[in-house]
């Protein structure tokens, strides 16, 4: 037979344990708003009576009331998992976008203002030259339009050069930020190692650490698996970022302006491990980064030194074999061979090379000049594979990014479906828990109106 | 714990944030059409759009300046061929002269030849005039000469034999002068225009009968060559003309392409704006429905 009293106890652990229940409920809808929380639950269990029937201890079956085992974090590290490779992908693929999004805004093309309609303007203008040769305003508005022609190459070569070092300042605040999330995410490990160790609740820490891991994974694509003693491992392509309580290092290396970012691999851009200096491989916004720097802002720049060396070539090749008014042959149009270089050689407007015998106003030369527009192979053909190339690559990453984006709002979907707080579920929780412990004062008030009886009406 | 089909409001909230942003982002995509006209704006719209609109539109440039090349073409080809239109009656009213020089024979009176033979030498003055005609400053008759002049004070050709060519289509260039060597005969020649006249002023003041004979004939020769290279200009002028036509409406033809590729179907984008503000707006009123109601707006 158990204790007159126990019903005081059983009545107790349920008041204990609803409101313990209802705090709970309350931390989930304080928190329905807070990225990265994930809602807990109480598991309650009833207390059993004794577990272990000895002969002079007797039970009547009944138990002592409930306890709370545990307030679990519901989570699903596979979904975890899988939201980190995705945010990964969506950041690689977003920043591609953007880099993409830059470059096109570079060249502007089609437009009635870009390098593909100023070349027009000079080829347009030779064949102005090659009406009125002896005019020599005309060849002066030649050389401006040869000008124009190499400011707008040089623009666009700016252009890219800006981009690539805004983002190789970018690559350096972004690699300090991976190593200021893995510190984190150690000292949470060290934290949430000795809490679990205690037997104290770390489930906040838990989220906060899931918070910073996702943020990792997105700057750098980094995978994270979940310990036997709660510490969180994370990996960079297969490498330990952190492990337990310790976390390693990156930093940037290489090139520090486009015009050295060259094929040579021991300057060329790239991540890598602070301590051994071998190559960490990245995914996520770092990765579009370091593709940016390394292959795609090069590549578009290269095609552009394309651009001007054929327009260097093809002009100064026939200016040279004509005569320029003052009788003076083999005078180059352009110098320089590169998009940075290429400049307008003469300045004179006697030495535009208009002729093809000296002393004449015969402007065969000028007038071959102008063929250029419509010479297969020229320049305004290399740009324009140039540009479709660039057409082609920025709209397979649109699509790739647009894809992507479906994939990734799906498993966050799913994500915050498995761990998110839903206020209707947690109202229905909190009347729940709330009758509940009306309920356990109820038994309270009857128990001690059933003591009354005993203890004060009777005898007497 | 069995999983459950679970729906939270922050999965709401960021899948209707998500399609509002998805529709917003189309309104905003038509609407930069609807305000460019442009479907093209940037070369990943349409690799090959792109590629079509700036090769068009460098053919486009290269068309505009074969048309300004005929018209420069035309203008001299134009003054060739009202100088040599003026060259050939003033050289009739020479051979008049010449006739009636001969006619009077050595009957008429040394005044009278006399006055003959200053006429033909004004009018050959006023000839060398007109073969020294200018176009946009340079001698038309001069062929590629940097000189003022295609002749000299004494009739004798100073230019050179160079062509003046216009390029007035893809690899069709046209001569756009007529060289003075050809057209009044070249130095030297008995039959060179001004040699005849001279000629022709010292046999009236002499009344050489016999000399104003030959005379004829070179001068006959003379008039024949700048009548032969009046047609031939006449013909020039009509191929650079064919040309401009043809340049004008293949400029036409490569707008109207540019136009297919770059510009947007007007009715079509607003049709579909009209749509996609409708979806939008719907988006937003579900949006509004969806959110509000809870259970806390029922309990109590």
């Amino acid at each position: 037979m158990a204790s007159t009293f126990s019903g005081i106890t059983t009545a107790l652990s349920s008041l204990y344990a609803q409101r313990r229940a209802l705090d709970v409920a309350g931390q989930n809808i304080a928190n329905a708003n807070t990225e990265g929380y994930t809602r807990q639950r109480v598991q309650m269990t009833s207390a059993s009576g004794n577990t272990m029937p000895t002969m002079w201890s007797t039970s009547d079956g009944i138990g002592n009331g409930v306890a709370i085992s545990d307030i679990r974090r519901t989570r699903d590290e596979f979904l975890e998992g899988r939201g980190r490779e995705e945010r990964a992908n969506i950041s690689y693929l977003s920043n591609q976008k953007q880099q993409f999004v830059t470059i096109e805004n570079t060249f502007a093309e089609p437009s009635d203002t870009a390098l593909q309609h100023q070349l027009g303007e000079l080829w347009g203008a030779f064949g102005d030259v090659a009406n009125n040769p002896n005019d020599r305003a005309i060849r002066t508005a030649l050389i401006q339009q040869g000008n124009t022609v190499v400011d707008g190459v040089h623009s666009a070569y700016n252009a890219l050069g800006a981009q690539w070092k805004a983002n190789r300042d970018q690559a350096d605040a972004l690699a300090t930020e991976v190593n200021t999330l893995a510190k984190n995410i150690a000292q949470l490990n060290t934290t949430i190692q000795r809490a679990t160790a205690a037997g104290l609740p770390v489930n906040e820490m838990a989220d906060q650490r899931d918070v910073q891991l996702m943020k990792l994974s997105e700057l750098t694509g980094a995978t994270a698996s979940i310990q036997a003693d709660g510490t969180a491992a994370v990996y960079l392509g297969g490498s330990g970022l952190v492990q337990g309580v310790t976390a390693r290092e990156i930093r940037m290396t290489g090139a520090d302006r486009l015009q050295n970012q060259t094929g040579d691999p021991a300057n060329s851009v790239a991540v890598r491990w602070a301590d051994s200096g071998t190559p960490a491989q990245v995914g996520g916004t770092l990765a579009s980064i370091q593709d940016t720097l390394v292959t795609t802002i090069p590549k578009y720049a290269n095609q552009l030194d394309g651009v001007a060396a054929n327009l260097a070539n093809t002009v100064n090749t026939l200016h040279a074999g004509g005569y320029g008014l003052d009788g003076v042959t083999g005078r180059a149009f352009f110098t320089g061979t590169t998009a940075e270089s290429i400049k307008v050689a003469i300045d004179n407007p006697e030495f535009v090379a208009a002729s093809s015998t000296a002393g004449t106003f015969d402007a065969a030369n000028a007038d071959a000049l102008a063929d250029l527009a419509t010479t297969p192979g020229g320049a305004g053909e290399t740009y324009a594979v140039m540009i479709a190339n660039l057409g082609v690559e920025a709209q397979s990453v649109d699509r790739r990014q647009a894809i992507q984006a479906v994939v990734t709002q799906d498993t966050d979907a799913a994500r915050e479906s498995f761990a998110g707080v839903n206020l209707d579920e947690e109202m229905t929780q909190l009347i729940t828990y709330q009758r509940g412990y009306e309920a356990a004062s109820r038994v309270l008030n009857a128990v001690d109106e059933m003591l009354d009886v005993l203890i004060n009406r009777m005898a007497v | 714990m069995a999983m459950q089909l679970r729906v939270t409001d922050g999965a709401i909230t960021n899948r209707v944030l998500a399609n509002l942003q998805g529709n917003l982002t189309r309104v905003g995509n038509l609407q930069e059409q609807l305000s460019s006209g442009k479907q093209i704006s940037r070369p990943s719209d349409s690799p090959t759009g792109t590629v079509s609109a700036m090769q068009l539109r460098g053919e486009s440039r290269a068309v505009q300046q074969y048309t300004r090349n005929a018209s420069d073409g035309l203008g001299w080809l134009g003054v060739i061929d009202t100088a040599l239109t003026s060259s050939l009656s003033q050289t009739g009213k020479v051979r008049e002269l010449v006739l009636q020089g001969m006619s009077a024979g050595t009957a008429s009176t040394p005044d009278a030849r006399e006055a003959l033979a200053a006429e033909v030498e004004n009018l050959r003055k006023s000839l060398i005039g007109v073969a020294n005609t200018k176009y946009l400053d340079r001698p038309v008759f001069g062929g590629t000469t940097t000189g003022e002049r295609a002749f000299d004070g004494n009739g004798q050709f100073v230019g050179d034999t160079g062509t003046v060519m216009r390029t007035v289509g893809d690899n069709s260039k046209v001569q756009v002068d007529a060289n003075g060597a050809t057209v009044f005969g070249a130095n030297g020649a008995d039959s060179q225009l001004f040699t005849v006249l001279e000629s022709i002023t010292n046999n009236l003041r002499g009344s050489n009968t016999a000399g104003l004979d030959a005379d004829l004939q070179n001068l006959d020769v003379a008039i024949g060559t700048i009548k032969t290279n009046l047609a031939d200009v006449g013909a020039r002028y009509n191929r650079i003309e064919t040309s401009r036509t043809a340049a004008d409406d293949r400029l036409l033809n490569v707008k109207s392409k540019l136009s297919e590729i770059e510009d947007i179907d007007l009715p079509n984008t607003i049709m579909q704006m009209q749509l996609q503000q409708t979806a939008y707006q719907a988006a937003l009123q579900a949006t509004a429905k969806v959110i509000q109601p809870s259970l806390m707006d029922f309990l109590r």
